[in-house]
């Protein structure tokens, strides 16, 4: 941490006066590198550096926040006086005299993955427009009367289109992939761009009418994320509230939010109110077991770490990470021919939900027709539809045996807030959802 | 760091081909739901930079200095050589060297949207949130052609929320909106109530075609998917027609009362972009100018320092020839669907020539209404529906899209309903 914590929290701790306050100093500095890329060539370089700093004050009613865009000494004064002059509070005397010089900060990871986008883009898919986008973020929160706390999150994102073969000529096909820089992401995106740029058939349309389907290949992951996740972002809202321990599924289908998934995009150490995140289990043996808490001031209950911001600028709100859904032991063959007739998902470019209408939708690309078990024609963009406790009992126990990480799942927002979010899924049937083609 | 080191960098770095922009913004955000209060105080400087040498690159910061190292940082990766911009030049114009004074708090209006929208929907709806920011900002450009320019805004905008209920049935909703200084709070509370208890309707579309009357909301929607044929984003052959649209509106863009530059420094004037059934021109920044062999139209558009102009709408709105009173469109509906909200965005496949509408609304027979419809669609052709556009009405109202999409309603003599 650059800033010295025990001052900061000399300066914020006065704010917090008894169990009913709560009070923080929030720094984010963050650096972002992105390449666009187009047939081979990087044709344009994006560079961006951001500090900023947040004092916030909290009641069990009442929340202030000040922001400025610095991240040194001179800011957090600023911050804290104007928010304890907004609170009616003596402020801060005001310090003249220059603040240190922030520490050097590590080279970027630039020359290395521009090398390896070159070969990977050159081998799987040569005509392309692609943004790469590198990002460093780092986080400090001084919570009054808590330890401070300091994390960095290294994140990369590829996105953008590319042109493949199919058997009926050129299509242009979106791809999107995101993830933590950690060892393995180039392997996993190499693999990634290979999957997507596989030949395949002219697709037909969708039908529409009730459909069984299969969420291959991790895309599940963005269903739990809309009907689960969200659900139980909202207290009060959705259909999911007042039903703790009900039974909404099979016994087998267990999911958890989990912010401790480093290798997942959603992941961090500690949220963004200064508590160690853990992972919560959402759905247990089909009963709905936990929920998504930050501090509540005045409460007794503890925060499970998951009050999370897009920025330095914006007011913590509760918000899910990582969904993780637990696998079971089917294989594919098996899920297959489970299904008999239905659709094959792999990809979900979106989803919305309606919690108060008890609704959702997933919009995807493109399907396989499954006939008698066998895989068949391509379909086009559909949507599928559902309400949100049916589609918990729609879902088939025995999921297949192997979890997924869902990369293409990387940003949610939600009121304006953008995060990074993810999931990791195995294959599951859902029966009976209804499916209608997307223009 | 001072701007002068910042312009000395990029001088040497592209002699006469660079442009430094700062915004410095402040504002007052007050969040409310029935048991909870919040509000923000956020002053925010932003700094970025661009320039050809010979590739284009970008780099944004926080402050002078790291702005400084980002540059250098941006160079690093070798780029395949570009087009240089023929950036605007001009003279230099006095700094405003003032930051934004800290506006004053926006009004505590949640008590009264919520009275308005609990009679207007006559308790079947209720407002769960309602965010209110009031903003100004200070922008200032300089670029190695001497052009030194500098603009302010201020305005409100805000996000309100909430939930309908009728029986077991229940839907939410969002609506985004922007005023220059005054709360339009009865407009935003009917809003709210067709979005909100529309839906909530036992009934579905009772005909399969007819005549289909858009709500100005929904006519800006339209209107905002045909940005990427506005903006040459997106190719359609069916454009280069000359009567894709209805002759009794025009497409325009004039952004000249907003600010008088766009980000990139070019002025802001009005274009006629559709007129006569036509394309007639395309809004253009200095990249896809250049590219074009056509003058910029000033639609270089920064929604943030933080990412590179780009071609994009300022204000964008239907006009008319002649419009008539919103009832007398009404009224001449013989029998068809009234589109008061989406209840999805509108999807538009503009290189297939396709559209798809999801809506809440009223069905209409003679001109009265015949109850609610909690939802339809209408599909098809979407030259049918813009060759369609039969009336226009005196009614144009601005939504934010995000930039201000303005439209009337729409009377559009027939389509076909799911």
């Amino acid at each position: 941490m650059d800033l010295d914590p025990s001052l900061l929290a000399r300066w914020i701790e006065p704010l917090a006066r008894g169990r009913g306050e709560i009070a923080e100093i929030f720094v984010e500095r963050r650096r972002e590198a992105a390449l666009l890329w187009q047939d081979g060539e990087v044709t344009e370089t994006r560079m961006r550096s951001e500090r900023g700093l947040s004092a916030r004050w909290a009641d069990a009613r009442d929340q202030r926040l000040v922001f400025v865009s610095r991240a040194d000494g001179a800011g957090a004064r600023e911050a804290v006086r104007e928010l304890q002059s907004a609170l009616g509070r003596e402020p801060l005397p005001i310090k003249q005299g220059p603040d240190p010089e922030p520490g050097g900060a590590a080279p970027l990871p630039l020359d290395r993955w521009r090398r390896r986008l070159a070969s990977l883009l050159a081998r799987h898919a040569p005509r392309h427009r692609m943004r790469w986008t590198w990002r460093e973020i780092v986080r400090d929160v001084v919570p009054a009367h808590a330890p401070a706390c300091s994390q960095t999150r290294r994140l990369l994102s590829l996105e953008g289109t590319f042109t493949a073969a199919s058997r009926r000529g050129d299509e242009t096909r979106a791809f999107a992939f995101h993830s933590p820089d950690a060892e393995p992401t180039a392997d996993e995106l190499k693999t990634a761009l290979a999957a997507a740029a596989t030949p395949r058939e002219a697709p037909l349309p969708c039908g529409e009418g009730e459909t069984d389907a299969v969420l291959a290949d991790g895309c599940a992951a963005v269903l739990f994320h809309e009907i689960l996740s969200h659900a139980l972002e909202v207290p009060g809202l959705s259909p999911l509230t007042g039903l703790s321990e009900a039974r909404l599924g099979e016994s087998d289908l267990e999911v958890r939010d989990d912010p401790t998934r480093l290798d997942l995009f959603g992941g961090y150490e500690w949220d963004d109110e200064g508590t160690r995140s853990r992972p919560v289990k959402l759905l247990d043996a089909g009963r709905l077991s936990g929920r998504l808490t930050a501090r509540r001031p005045g409460s007794t209950e503890p925060s499970n770490g998951h009050a999370r911001r897009a920025s330095a600028s914006d007011l913590p709100l509760v918000r899910g990470s990582n969904l993780v859904v637990t696998p079971g032991q089917a294989t594919r063959e098996e899920m297959t021919r489970r299904l008999g007739s239905g659709l094959w998902i792999e990809d979900v470019e979106s989803g919305s939900v309606d919690l108060a209408g008890g609704t959702f939708r997933l919009r995807f690309p493109r399907a396989r027709r499954v006939r008698r078990g066998r895989f068949a024609d391509e379909l086009g963009p559909g949507m599928l539809a559902g309400e949100i406790l049916p589609a918990f009992k729609s879902i088939e126990g025995g999921l297949g045996r192997q979890a997924h990480p869902y990369r293409a799942l990387g940003w949610c927002a939600r009121g304006g807030q953008i995060v990074p979010v993810q999931g990791a899924a195995p294959d599951l049937l859902i029966r009976r959802i209804s499916i209608r083609a997307a223009p | 760091m001072r701007s002068e080191r910042v312009q000395e960098l990029l001088e040497s770095k592209a002699p006469g081909r660079w442009e430094l922009y700062r915004k410095s913004a402040a504002s007052v955000e007050r969040t409310a739901g029935p048991d909870s209060r919040a509000e923000a105080l956020r002053r925010e400087e932003g700094w970025a930079a661009r320039w050809w040498d010979p590739s284009l690159r970008f780099a944004a910061a926080s402050t002078a200095g790291s702005l400084a190292t980002a540059v250098e940082q941006a160079e690093e990766v070798r780029a395949a050589p570009g087009e240089p911009l023929d950036w605007p030049s001009g003279v230099g114009g006095r700094d405003p060297g003032v930051d934004p004074e800290t506006p004053p708090a926006p009004p505590d209006v949640f008590e009264e949207l919520s009275r308005l929208l609990a009679v207007e929907s006559r308790g079947e709806a209720h407002l769960d949130a309602l965010s209110i920011r009031r903003v100004a900002t200070v922008e200032r450009l300089r670029n190695a052609g001497g052009l030194d320019v500098a603009w302010t805004s201020a305005w409100l905008d805000g996000l309100a929320g909430g939930v309908g209920r009728r029986g077991t049935r229940a839907c939410e909703s969002r609506i985004a909106f922007r005023w220059d200084d005054t709360p339009e709070l009865s407009s935003l509370a009917r809003r709210l109530t067709d979005r909100l208890t529309l839906p909530l309707s036992d009934r579905g579309t009772p005909i399969e075609r007819g005549e289909l009357l858009l709500d100005p909301s929904v006519s800006a929607s339209l209107l905002a998917g045909l940005v990427p044929l506005l903006t040459g984003a997106v190719g359609a052959p069916w454009a280069a027609r000359a009567d894709w649209i209805s002759p009794r509106v025009s497409i325009v863009d004039d952004a000249s009362a907003d600010a008088p530059y766009d980000g990139e420094g070019t002025r802001s004037r009005r274009i006629v972009l559709v007129q006569d059934g036509a394309l007639r021109s395309r809004l253009h920044d200095l990249v896809s100018a250049r590219r074009a062999g056509e003058a910029p139209t000033g639609h270089g558009v920064r929604p943030s320092y933080r990412t590179p102009p780009a071609r994009a709408p300022r204000r964008l709105f239907f006009e008319a020839a002649s419009a008539a009173p919103p009832l007398d469109l009404l009224s001449s509906v013989r029998r068809g669907l009234f589109a008061s909200a989406l209840t999805a965005p509108a999807r538009l496949d503009l290189s297939r020539d396709r559209y798809e509408l999801e809506f809440t609304g009223v069905a209409l027979v003679a001109g009265r209404a015949q109850g609610g419809v909690a939802a339809a669609r209408s599909r098809g052709r979407l030259t049918d529906l813009l060759r369609g556009i039969g009336g226009v009405s005196s009614d144009r109202t601005f939504f934010p899209m995000p930039c201000p999409v303005g439209a009337p309603t729409l009377w559009i003599e027939r389509a076909s309903f799911v």
